[in-house]
């Protein structure tokens, strides 16, 4: 079977239906993020979490009213995985304190069943301020190191349109996952799970860019005489049926994960599901394009 | 085919290599599974015979990380803040301002908190010398050391500091017993505790956290407290009085009984119900008779009155030289269920510190109910001596960590330089006790600024569930391969098949540890393992359609792909590097993975289906069908 084989879709030349698309898709995000905001995990916010499971699944609404006269601070219950609730807590004081009031509580509002706290996460506010400093600097570090290896391997206009491309993957997933939280059946915080997914998309959506990027490169050189729109748009033709071929192979997996990933997989798995997508239609509609742009504009300059 | 001689040596190297470091993980699968299936006595007796190999192949097989294994980890911070304060011989209002500001400083600015504290005290007065504070023969700190002097020998203090923690908490964990611990240094002032298999975390916190600043006190002039409890009452409750606006009336004139009936305590309790609310009584049971005991307050309600003794209005009531402290047990239940635990009246002055303690065991009074007893050198058997013979028929305060064990009412005159500690919840408490006395005092306080525990179930289900999502994705994706590829998608299943080893050989190789989202790396790389063979197949068919024969479009369909795969590869491979030195934890398993599936992906792509497909076209002449 071969699909795509003697494509001849034309890419450059419509490009400016996937800068409107791009830029819809970016402007809710922008909008969205400003408005909604992101849910921020235990790892950037700081806090408490205890995962208490118990010999019968306990009622989420049920555990938020015994708890609240006990804690503190805002207390947040969550189902998690088959018969345990997830109590986050934003209480400061001893970890031991807060736990066994925790527990004394439930045990005396569920006398019927047993408890057993099998997970707990403490995060300092102090300790999620250098969590979110390091993801961020990740970030901006792995930006700018795919910059300079691309201008060296390239030339500048690729290594704009590489990070571009990048930036607008990050931010419509951001988006995304800002948009979605809390309509989703699943957790869509941000936790340094995610934000390692976020730099895996970055790769993955660069593995994609480069490739067409590298038969740019080679076809500059074979059709000298053909328009640059023309060449790039042939390499991206010639490049596609690998690019769907990669992401579905790759989409496969990722699906895997999101069905058998338990909670704490499940956002990271959707956050590549979406990566992957978008990162696949970035390398088409925005990365090769911008490098268009800059190198016809540069054309006209000379003029 | 001849050219292949080395590329063939060089996979069945690399094969055999991580054969070699993946043989330990395998035995040591199979050996779990048989102990497992064998009956109690069994296990004892095959385990007592083989522990040799079982201990050697567990040592070298794959790690699993806490977030598989189950256990426990902890990141410790040394409280550099206390230090400065302990270190310094005089300490008066302005010094606590400064370290205040240097405290909010450092956290702003991310600077190191004795740089800070310096700043802001030049800031303060540039005239002002540092060494007024700090003295110390034995580093040299005189009068006329300069502020940069006194700062260079604080900073040393501080990495000493945290050198003798992780000495300390690594004694500490020795004696508690876990298998394979870890504990590592963290920049300037982070300790990272792992502790695989731990289940008791409230003994582990207490454990890593406790100074051991063992000291005896004496104890407040119980008709001293019995006052300081009236008159607080009283404040609070012209406060509340002042506060309530529309029983303005109704209050002033309660508050004035108030004053006439001070001597009665039970009168003022009585106040609570239909005055207005005194905050003070709120939170605390003020005990009615005159004793070195000030009241119980509920285990929620300490932080709450924690604050309220930190107000100016109840610290000018307390009477000198004399602090509140907590029992370390409660002392029974409340009304509504909750552990009440005793406030104490303790003197300010620490008659005798830990540092005379020479040897402590795990002991049992006539109860049977377990206490520390502990033994005290010369000079601390004469200073016990003397302050138990002048207190007698008085309470002393055994005080740990400024938490009050015991307050004793002393018979007698103690000589001999033996004392105990009572009072204690359990044997697991009292031995944790002698483990920390015996490991010694931390330099400085450790707050816990991160921990994550995991139980052993969760771990269990977290393999299974990944186990799964490997499998299942791996078939998918052969699969996939086979109907798209036909032959040629056997040859890169191959590839693939011999990727996953060569990742899980790599990890092991260099004793990385597999964590759940390393886990989730395999997968990944799993689905972009292909890549580099889809690049090459879609080349090879590039280049049949143009006439070629099958042997050049081979030759052609590599050489091309090869930028490709190479520029692609090594940027994503950046992208790992850089989370693996920004992540922590379970992240840099993910990172390990991704970096290590990348290599084995170019490798088995690039060399391994080479060898096939050249041994199918060239040696065998077989036409290998690129679908």
């Amino acid at each position: 079977m071969r699909i795509f084989e003697n494509a001849a879709f034309r890419f450059i030349q419509s490009r400016k239906t996937g800068y409107l698309i791009s830029g819809i898709l970016l402007l809710l995000s922008v909008i969205s993020l400003s408005t909604r905001g992101l849910e921020l995990g235990i790892d950037f916010k700081g806090g408490m979490e205890f995962v208490v499971e118990s010999s019968e699944l306990l009622d989420v609404n049920e555990v938020t009213n015994a708890l609240s006269g006990v804690l503190e601070g805002a207390t947040g219950v969550k189902t998690f995985g088959e018969n345990a609730v997830l109590i986050a807590t934003a209480a400061e004081g001893e970890i031991n304190a807060i736990e066994s009031a925790i527990l004394t509580q439930i045990r005396t509002s569920f006398p019927d069943q047993t408890h057993e706290v099998i997970k707990t996460d403490v995060v300092g506010p102090r300790f999620a301020d250098d969590l979110k400093r390091g993801a961020i600097q990740a970030l901006l570090a792995s930006l700018l190191v795919i910059f300079v290896y691309i201008f060296f391997r390239f030339e500048w206009r690729f290594s704009v349109g590489a990070v571009a491309a990048l930036a607008h993957d990050v931010t419509i997933t951001l988006g995304l996952f800002s948009l979605l939280q809390g309509i989703v059946p699943f957790s869509l915080e941000i936790n340094q799970a995610i934000i390692a997914a976020f730099l895996t998309i970055v790769g993955y959506s660069l593995n994609d860019t480069v490739v067409v990027f590298d038969r740019i490169r080679e076809y500059t050189n074979l059709f000298k005489t053909d328009a640059y729109d023309n060449v790039v748009n042939r390499s991206i033709n010639n490049t596609l049926s690998r690019t769907i071929i990669t992401s579905g192979t790759t989409l496969l997996v990722v699906a895997t994960l999101f069905i058998f990933g338990s909670g704490a997989l499940r956002g990271f798995a959707f956050a590549l599901l979406v990566g992957v997508i978008i990162g696949t239609y970035s390398s088409i509609f925005v990365a090769s394009p911008v490098v268009v742009e800059l190198r016809n504009r540069a054309a006209a300059n000379r003029k | 085919m001849k050219d292949n001689g080395f590329k063939i040596l060089l996979t069945i190297g690399f094969i055999a290599l991580c054969v070699y470091y993946l043989y330990p993980s395998v035995h040591n699968l199979f050996l779990s599974n048989k102990i497992e299936s064998m009956s109690g006595e069994e296990r004892t007796a095959y385990e007592q015979e083989n522990n040799t190999t079982i201990k050697t192949v567990k040592d070298k097989s794959l790690k699993l990380g806490l977030d598989l294994l189950g256990g426990m980890h902890v990141t410790l911070e040394v409280k550099i803040d206390a230090l400065v304060r302990e270190l310094a011989t005089d300490v008066d209002q302005p010094f606590e301002e400064v370290l205040a500001d240097a405290n909010t400083r450092a956290d702003n600015q991310g600077i190191s908190l004795i740089d800070a504290f310096s700043q802001a005290f030049t800031e303060r007065d540039p005239n002002a010398l540092l060494s007024r504070y700090f003295r110390d023969t034995d580093a040299n700190i005189t009068r006329r050391s300069t502020n940069a002097e006194v700062v260079t020998y604080l900073q040393a203090e501080a990495d000493e500091a945290i050198l003798r923690a992780i000495e300390i908490i690594r004694q500490r964990v020795d004696r508690f017993g876990v298998t394979e611990p870890s504990i590592q240094r963290q920049g300037a002032r982070r300790i990272v505790v792992e502790l695989p298999g731990v289940t008791e975390q409230d003994r582990v916190r207490t454990l890593l956290k406790g100074t051991a600043k063992l000291e005896f006190r004496l104890m407040a002039e119980p008709q001293a407290l019995l006052r300081t409890a009236q008159l607080a009452i009283e404040a609070y409750q012209e406060e509340a009085a002042m506060d309530s606006t529309s029983d303005a009336l109704l209050a002033a004139d309660s508050a004035g009984v108030v004053s006439d009936t001070t001597s009665d305590i039970d009168a003022l309790l009585a106040l609570e119900d239909d005055g207005p609310v005194n905050r003070l009584l709120q939170i605390v049971q003020p005990y009615p008779q005159a004793s070195v005991r000030f009241g119980v307050v509920s285990e929620q309600d300490t932080a709450a009155f924690n604050a309220l003794m930190r107000e100016p209005v109840f610290q000018d009531l307390m009477p000198t030289n004399t602090t509140l402290m907590y029992h370390s047990s409660p002392s029974g239940l409340n009304a509504a269920g909750f552990e009440v635990y005793e406030i104490l009246g303790v003197r300010n002055e620490i008659e005798l510190d830990g540092s005379v303690i020479t040897d402590a065991k795990v002991d049992f009074d006539e109860f049977n109910r377990a206490k520390v007893s502990m033994a005290m050198n010369g000079e601390g058997a004469r200073i016990w001596a003397r302050i138990t013979g002048a207190n007698v028929n008085k309470n002393v305060a055994v005080v740990m960590d400024n938490t009050v064990y015991s307050f004793p009412v002393i018979n007698e005159r103690i000589a001999g330089g033996r004392t105990e500690i009572n009072g204690l919840d359990s044997q697991a408490e009292a031995q944790d006790i002698v483990n920390v006395l015996k490991s010694g005092a931390l330099p400085a306080p450790l707050i816990i600024v991160e921990e994550r525990t995991v139980g052993p179930s969760l771990g269990e289900a977290s393999i299974q569930a990944g186990l799964n999502s490997i499998l299942v994705g791996l078939l998918l994706v052969a699969l996939f391969m086979i109907f798209y590829y036909r032959t040629a998608g056997i040859v890169a299943d191959l590839a693939l098949i011999i990727n996953v080893i060569f990742i899980l050989g790599i990890l092991a190789g260099f004793k990385a540890t597999l964590t759940l989202p390393g886990i989730a790396g395999i997968v990944l790389t799993i689905g972009m393992a292909v890549d580099a063979n889809v690049l090459i197949f879609e080349r090879v068919r590039e280049e049949q359609n143009t006439g070629k024969t099958l042997k050049a479009a081979m030759e052609g369909g590599y050489s091309k792909a090869l930028s490709a795969i190479f520029d692609a590869n090594i940027t994503t491979f950046f992208v790992g590097a850089i989370l693996y030195s920004f992540g922590v934890g379970p992240i840099k398993g993910f990172a390990v993975t991704l970096m290590a599936g990348i290599i084995a992906s170019m490798f088995s792509a690039i060399v391994i289906t080479r060898i096939v497909m050249d041994y199918m076209v060239v040696e065998r002449r077989i036409k290998v069908n690129y679908g």
